[in-house]
This record gives C-alpha cells, structure tokens and sequence, in this order.
C-alpha cells in the first residue's frame, strides 16, 4: 500500500474506533432503559434512535451540518467559546460516525439485555445487591457477547459511512478523507484501478466485522443452551 | 413473630391474592394447587413484586416499602436461577454476610467449589442455591417447589439436607410445595392457599 | 390502416422536443434564464443538469442520455471528442476568478500576499473541476500555492465551495465571479484581473449520440444568439 493508501486506512480506523468508544456509554444507558423499563415518552425515544437507521444519510449530514457548523446553534457556541471548529475536521467525520452507528449498538444492547433472564437480577437482589452491583455484576457480564457483537457493527458501519462525513466533514486529504470517500474521490477523478483497490480493503474489514461479530452472537446463544 | 403479612391484596389474571398470615414457627409449608398464588405470595415476600394494599413485617419490623435488597430475606426460586457465569463459590459467596464454614458443611459443598454451574447435577444444583441464600444470615427463607426437578431417586437425600438445615442452622423457612410427602417429612405447621386465598392453616 | 400510420407519421415533429443540456455549475443562473424564455418562444422543453464539468464529462462517457454538453474548461470536452462523442463545438464564453468572503465577519483581503495567511480556503476539488484548477493555476502563478496546499477545503463543484463561505465554515474561497455576484452572503474580496488569471474558456458542444439532433441544434444556435449572449453578459460573462 502506498503512503496515502496507509494513511486514509489509519484515519480511517481511528476515527472509527474512537467513535464505537465514544457511544458506548450512551448506547448502554438508552439500550437498558429501552429493555428494563417502561416510561412515558418510551416509544418517541425508540423512534428517535432508530431515524438515522432509516433517514437518508445526507439527511442526516445536512441537519449535522446545521447544528454543528459555525453559524449553528452548537458548532456557533463552540467556536466562539473554545476557538474549536467542527465542520470540515476530524471531530466531524467522528461525530457523523457516532450519529449513524449508534442505532446499532442501541438495537443489539437492548437485545443483549433482554435475553438475560430478569429472574437472575431479581435473586441478586435478594442477595442485598444494589442496582449498580446487579448491573455489573449479572446483566453486563451475561449480555457483554451481544454487547461486543454490536460494538463489531457500529464499528463496521462506521467505517462504512459516506453520505453524512462528505456533507459535514468534506473531502480533505490527511484530515478528513476516509476510506469512503476516497473510494469516491477517485472514482471522481477517473483513478478506478486504486479505487479498487481501496474497495478491497473496505470489503475485508467489513467481512471481518461481522464475521466476528456473528461469531461472538453465536457463542452467545450457545450459552444460553441448558 | 418471624413473619406477619396483613391484608395483603394484589389481583392476579384469574382471582385477587388477599392474604392475612402469621408464622412462628421453623418450617412451615405453603400447600396448594398449582397457580394458587404460591409462588406469588413468596414474591410479594421477598419484595420482588409490590402489592396493590397490605403490610408485611419480618421479625417485627415493617418492611412493606423496603427494598428487596435491604429486607434481608433468603429467597430460592423453582429453577434455582444460579448465575451461569459464575463458578459454584462465587455464586454461594455472592451475597454472603457469614464465614462459609457451617453452611458448606451442612450441604457437602466443599468438592464443588471450583466448578462451573454448568456442571452440576439438578440436586447439586439446589444444594448450591440454597447455601448461596443462607449465606446472606437471612431473616426468613424462602424455597419455592425446592423438590421439583429434582431425580425421584435423590429426592430422599436432599430432603435430608433441608431437615439438616431446619436443625442445625435454625432459619425460619417458608416452603411452598404441592407434595404432602415433602410437608409431613419436614414442617411444623401448614399453611393450605387456594385461588389466592389461606383456606387453612395448623400444626402438624 | 396506411392513414393512420401517416397520420402518427407526421403527428412526431409536431410532439414537443425535450432537449437535454449537461452544464457547468458557474453557468446554472444563466441558463435558466435563458432556458426558460427559449421555451416559451419555441415549444421545446429543455432539461438541465447542472454540475462539475468533470463529473458531468464522465457521466457522458458512460453513456447518460445528453444532447448539449456546455463545459466549464476545454480539457473536459477534450477528452470527449477523443472518444468521438462531439458532433461539433465552439468555444463562447469565458470569466474570471473572485476571491471571496463571508459578508458578514470575513476578513479584509486585498491580494495574493494577505489571501496567502487565511485559515482555510474553499476550493472547488482542484485536481478535476475547472474551477478548481483555474483557482489551483492562479495560485501557483502567484507561488503561493505550497503555504496554501494543507489549508484548502476541496469541494465536489464551485457552488459548493461558495456555499462553505456564505455558511461560514469556511474564511474564503476561490471562485467565478459570476457566482460571486448572485450571493448576498458573500463579499467579493477582490477580483483576479484577466490579465493575472489563467485563460478560462466555455465550450460548447452538441454532442453525436443526441436523442433529439434537431431541436439540440436549434439549442445550441440559439445559445450563440444575441439574445442569449447578452443574458451571459448580464451575468457577468465575458462575451465576444
């Protein structure tokens, strides 16, 4: 691989990486609130987690881009607060990661959860568990192979993702040209031989994913068998 | 008093639960068909599940809106729900208030320690259970169906071990069953429910 | 029954030709204008697609359904006619380059040396686009292209890189004047002169696999017109 090659790999897997990190603390919250327990305004919030899963990609960009650029509501604070800029950065292709894969850990966490069965959180409690010690204890542990699988997609999709990062983040070599978009620059620029072989880097990272992502969901059901 | 429970209602799918009982005594069995509310009652006891209206005190003190956590009671449910990511020690020292010692003895727990629950036998199973319960000192225990699951051939045997515990460790127990057999080997008094309610109750 | 296939016969020159035109982003403005009122004089209905020339090129080349191809540099059409797809072109029009900035809060700049020190700089990709390397030739022209190399924000047209300054995401850009003059978000920082800046030219070209040759002709003469000439002008295109 060539020197640039390399480097739109690195970035590429940085920022992918950084971004799974990043929402996996909300994502478990929302996912156990969603699997444990009922409140008002539940289904608006499912809702609402599932849109960037459904909305246009580039939907999704344009409103990013709204808030986040430097006339927005919080791109505006940032830059006038902390001198930060968002749009056309690293922070950008990041946030546009996050937004559009967090829907795919949410949707496998609350799984995960739910398949842990409720009668062993209940005995914990009896045992003079708190709810932290329970959650760490029995839910997180039975339902961390589900939990990593989703890790695995968001991460894939991550890498994957074109339609918001062009909008929000542009196409800028060394800062912002993820493997996506440079698949789609050279396409662009007629270079279609080194966009294949681009392409093929995407396809093996993808397909390692999700391989071990199954992988990890099936040991999981495996289990679970009596 | 060990347990009091006073106009206890809560309605269920097919009757209202509404329960008013009093226990004093070692062992005591909670007799009825199945779907009686049994099982319902023990939850409501153990305060995992909330009543619509009621009181219950342990030991004299009312514990009607304290958490199961804080109520200090020992609670084993039909299908055991040990933890099955954990070995058979640190399921039993989960909660535990007391040095293991007397406890593991009395159910022969010593060479299981270090296996996984995966691994064991429906008795062994109810034996891990039970120690992981009484671990905790409780102030009452409660065994839902302790029997069921269990080979008819050992049934013996582990009834041995809960007439041990009865005699040796003194824990007042609440024993929910739908087999005479296991009432009149091991409980002092009986307490007969039917669709949600106590029909009868007196000394063995 | 040979009535009727008469009849259908000269029924299709009567039908209303929808002409397609591939146009240069920089021209959009122009030739709606001039779209719009050529269809009501005429009958025929033209069809649009406005974009950067290169990608428009590399559309034709894969054999999108277009009529008229209006490129925004000759290197484009170029490429085009090796491939034997132009009928005939000529080349029309031309224009300059603006430097701008936003109108609100932009900085003042007044020349290579200042445009040299922005933070960042809105470019249309200048690797493909026309505009682009008109931008990226002025820039190396005045050698102040290294210091600016790692500040560029390319963008996939010229509209584009005015849109990231009107939104103020980015501090200026390199652009057409003629896209400078239509926002009013923008500020013109200063006009490249045509003497300073690179040889920017407009052709135009009716292309051979066109699905309807005889209304695209009558197009693409009437888009060398007087008429349509002076709306260019108005514009701020440079006409002969």
């Amino acid at each position: 691989m060539s020197a640039e090659e390399l480097q739109i790999l690195s970035l590429t897997l940085r920022t992918a990486a950084l971004s799974t990190i990043l929402i996996v603390p909300p994502a478990l919250a929302v996912a156990w609130l969603l699997a444990r327990r009922r409140w008002r305004g539940k289904s608006l919030v499912e809702t609402f987690v599932a849109l960037p899963l459904v909305m246009p990609p580039v939907a999704t960009g344009l409103l990013l881009l709204q808030l986040l650029g430097r006339r927005g509501p919080l791109g505006g604070w940032l830059h006038r607060t902390f001198d930060v800029d968002i749009v056309f950065t690293w922070r950008a292709v990041v946030i546009a990661m996050m937004v559009m894969s967090f829907p795919l850990l949410v949707r496998a966490a609350r799984v995960a959860f739910e398949e842990v069965n409720p009668r062993l959180e209940q005995v914990a409690r009896t045992l003079g568990a708190s709810d932290a010690r329970v959650f760490a204890t029995i839910t997180l542990p039975l339902a961390a192979r589900g939990i990593v699988s989703g890790m695995l997609l968001a991460f894939a999709r991550a890498i994957g993702e074109f339609g918001a990062t062009i909008l929000v983040a542009g196409n800028i070599p060394g800062r912002t040209s993820t493997l996506s978009l440079a698949i789609y620059n050279l396409v662009q620029l007629g270079r279609d031989g080194e966009a294949f072989r681009l392409l093929g880097v995407a396809v093996v990272i993808a397909f390692l994913a999700v391989w071990t992502a199954e992988g990890f969901l099936r040991r999981s059901h495996d289990a679970r068998r009596p | 008093m060990t347990l009091a429970v006073r106009d206890l209602v809560l309605p269920l799918a097919e009757f209202t639960l509404d329960v008013s009982l009093d226990l004093d005594a070692r062992t005591t069995a909670l007799y009825g068909p199945s779907g009686a509310g049994k099982t319902t009652l023990l939850e409501l006891i153990a305060g995992l599940r909330t009543p619509q209206n009621g009181r219950i005190e342990l030991h004299g003190r009312d514990v009607t809106n304290v958490p199961p956590r804080h109520r200090r009671v020992g609670y084993v449910p039909q299908d055991d729900a040990l933890f099955p990511h954990l070995s058979v020690r640190q399921n039993v020292m989960y909660g535990a208030r007391a040095m293991p010692d007397d406890v593991i003895d009395v159910l022969e727990l010593a060479p299981l320690l270090d296996r996984s629950v995966k691994r064991l036998s429906g008795g062994e199973r109810k034996r891990v259970a039970l120690a992981r319960a009484l671990l905790t000192q409780p102030a009452v225990l409660l065994l839902d169906e302790p029997l069921a699951g269990v080979d008819v051939a050992l049934r013996g045997r582990v009834l041995e071990y809960f007439v041990r515990i009865r005699d040796e460790l003194a824990v007042p127990t609440l024993y929910v069953t739908h087999h005479m057999e296991e009432v009149e080997a091991l409980c002092e008094e009986l307490v007969t429910i039917d669709r949600g309610r106590i029909v009868a109750h007196r000394r063995m | 029954m040979p009535r009727l296939l008469l009849l259908l016969l000269l029924a299709f020159p009567l039908a209303a030709a929808e002409v397609r035109v591939f146009a240069a982003a920089s021209l959009t403005d122009a030739l709606n204008e001039i779209g719009a009122a050529y269809e009501k004089a005429s009958g025929d209905r033209i069809v649009f697609n406005f974009g950067a020339s290169s990608m428009l090129a590399r559309q034709i080349q894969q054999g999108a359904p277009a009529d008229l191809f209006l490129s925004a540099d000759e290197e484009k059409m170029n490429a085009l006619a090796q491939r034997g797809l132009v009928a005939t072109r000529t080349s029309v029009l031309s224009n300059t380059l603006a430097i701008v900035v936003p109108r609100v809060g932009g900085r003042a700049i007044g020349g290579p040396r200042q445009l040299a020190s922005v933070a960042s700089l809105a470019l249309a990709e200048p690797s493909t686009v026309p505009a682009g390397i008109y931008a990226k030739q002025y820039l190396v022209a005045q050698k102040i292209w290294p210091q600016l190399a790692a500040k560029v924000i390319p963008t996939d047209n010229v509209r584009s890189a005015l849109a990231a300054v009107e939104s103020g995401n980015a501090d200026a850009a390199i652009v057409y004047k003629t896209d400078a003059l239509l926002s009013k978000r923008v500020r013109v920082a200063y006009e490249v002169p045509r003497a300073a800046g690179p040889k920017i030219s407009y052709p135009f070209a009716l292309l051979r696999e066109a699905e309807q040759p005889v209304a695209a002709q009558k197009f693409y003469a009437h888009l060398r017109s007087k008429a349509a000439l002076a709306v260019f002008a108005r514009h701020g295109f440079i006409v002969p």
